[in-house]
């Protein structure tokens, strides 16, 4: 796992300061949001595909793919909540010293 | 919490370049990383023993299809691939090396190739049996057909080798290991080649056994041509000792006074009986030819070539048929060597002078029998005789002085008689010639010594018009 990370560790850091974007302006976006409902189901069908990815159903190609695309997932997510943390802890500390 | 619940309701914008970079990154990076693990893969499997093998990558799933040499080699190469770093499944597609009943292994040779056959244990006991083929054959090709399979007796590797030293041996034939069983056929390369073989099938490893050696040995050949223009005896071939040679030597010496020899002869075992005197009476046969090729092969005889004149020719195809040993053939191709121009008296008397200085006519001591030596040079005589036919010849005999006076004149008669039956009996009308004996009253070298006394008892040849 830590050969393939290494391998494609260029996409992997894009996904990851894509997320710390997205998760930078969310803080202080105003706009559509994901209703819990939708979110949840989103949630349930990610877990689905990780299911096949770990039970390795997928066979060649396809199989690496959906590897590859959670992996992207999973450091976009990181990158997102790092990125909203951050600016949180921003704005809070401007809002106090206002 | 809740503010991470409410931010990460708004990330889902940034899933849409997201896709975009998994398609770029899935476009991109497939093929590297595939090729990246088929030389991990080829990697791992490095060390093993394998036949046939093929790997194939499809994103991480490797495809590998091998034939092994055992059941714990073909499980072990499968783990070596499942562990390589970035795997992510490996479809088993290989299977056992098929086992061969019986375990056959062939070696043949031909005049062009070694080829080996039939089947190996292990690649590298395939590639030591063409090292070791290599080496011994030096300078012949070798064809590699051998395919593998399980099954081979112990110490299937030594005994290959052991037989790859033994095909050298061979000029061409075969030889079958099968299981532990061997079989050899064909001819050997030299003369005792056969005895080195069966020699060296003694230390084959233990449990094989030889089921047969039908390894022939090459024929015994001897060899003698007759060059008139070179005016040469060549010698080459096989004698079985150093006494045959020298026997050989002399008798070639005695029959051929006019040729130089030439001696290429090798002493060797394996001559069929009865080789000495066989060769001896061929010998005398091809002396009597003008141009001539004598091959002897084992017990076969063949003599081609041209007599001097026609009765000559049937005379040598019958006698060396009588005097060969039991058991010995003959193939006699002797043909006429066209007549030569006739010439007039006086060339006729020089050309009998020069033939009787070059050799001389013997006779059995003390008798009027004409040596089987001789029979050439007479020939010869009966030639020049053929050339000028319009001349009467006399035939004269002289003995040396050892002896009574009244022996040596008539055994001179005698002996000068013997000569002229020769002629006539070879076609030449009998009134052409006239037998004289001087008996030892006219030497041409004193009689005191043995050289002297040779030089005395001679024929000699007088034209008359």
């Amino acid at each position: 796992m830590v050969d393939l990370a290494m391998f494609l560790w260029g996409w992997l850091l894009g996904a990851f300061l894509l997320g710390l974007g997205m998760g930078w302006i969310a803080v202080v976006r105003r706009g559509k949001t994901v209703s819990r409902a939708l979110a949840q189901k989103l949630a349930a069908l990610t877990v689905a595909l990780i299911g096949v990815s770990l039970a390795k159903l997928l066979p060649g190609r396809f199989g690496y793919w959906l590897d590859l695309g959670l992996a992207l997932f999973a450091f976009y997510l990181v990158g997102c909540a790092i990125g909203s943390k951050l600016r949180d802890w921003v704005v809070s500390r401007a809002a106090k010293v206002a | 919490m809740h503010g991470f619940y409410r931010w990460s309701s708004k990330w889902w914008p940034g899933v849409i370049p997201l896709a975009l970079l998994w398609a770029l990154a899935a476009w991109n990076s497939t093929q590297p990383l595939e090729a990246d693990l088929a030389a991990r893969s080829n990697q791992a499997l490095k060390s093993t023993i394998l036949d046939k093998t093929r790997i194939s990558v499809a994103g991480r799933d490797v495809s590998f299809a091998a034939e092994a040499f055992s059941e714990e080699g073909r499980r072990s190469a499968v783990a070596s691939l499942e562990a390589t770093p970035g795997v992510r499944l490996v479809n088993d597609e290989t299977r056992l090396v098929a086992e061969a009943k019986p375990f056959v292994w062939v070696a043949e040779r031909d005049n062009v190739r070694v080829t080996l056959w039939g089947t190996a244990p292990l690649p590298a006991s395939k590639a030591r049996i063409m090292e070791a083929a290599r080496t011994a054959l030096s300078g012949t090709e070798v064809s590699d057909r051998m395919g593998m399979a399980r099954g081979a007796p112990v110490r299937f590797d030594a005994a290959a080798l052991l037989l790859v030293d033994q095909i050298a041996k061979l000029k061409e034939g075969k030889i079958v290991l099968s299981d532990t069983g061997v079989s050899l056929s064909g001819m050997a390369r030299d003369l005792g080649g056969r005895e080195a073989i069966a020699a060296a099938l003694k230390n084959l490893p233990e449990g094989f056994v030889v089921v047969s050696n039908e390894v022939r040995a090459p024929p015994y050949i001897f060899q003698a041509n007759k060059d008139p223009v070179a005016v040469t005896l060549t010698l080459s071939g096989y004698v079985p000792d150093n006494n045959s040679h020298a026997a050989l030597a002399a008798a070639a010496g005695r029959k051929f006074g006019n040729e130089k020899i030439v001696d290429n002869l090798k002493a060797s075992i394996g001559a069929p009986s009865g080789f000495t005197a066989a060769v001896t009476s061929a010998l005398g046969a091809l002396s009597r030819l003008s141009t001539g090729t004598l091959v002897v092969s084992d017990r076969e005889i063949k003599l081609s070539g041209d007599a001097l004149y026609e009765a000559a020719a049937g005379q040598i195809r019958a006698g060396l048929a009588r005097e060969l040993p039991l058991g010995w053939t003959t193939k006699p191709e002797i043909s006429v060597k066209p007549a030569a121009a006739p010439v007039d008296a006086t060339v006729c008397q020089q050309l009998f002078a020069q033939n009787l200085t070059k050799g001389r006519i013997r006779f059995e001591s003390s008798s009027a029998s004409i040596n089987a030596d001789s029979t050439g040079l007479l020939d010869r005589l009966v030639e020049t005789a053929m050339r000028c036919p319009s001349t009467n010849v006399e035939i004269v005999g002289h003995t040396d002085r050892t002896g009574a006076e009244e022996f040596n004149q008539e055994l001179s008669e005698k002996r000068a008689q013997a000569v002229a039956d020769y002629l006539i009996k070879a076609g030449l009308p009998a009134d052409r010639f006239t037998a004289v004996g001087y008996g030892s009253a006219l030497p041409i070298a004193p009689n005191d010594t043995d050289e002297g006394k040779a030089q005395n008892r001679r024929i000699e040849f007088v034209v008359r018009q």
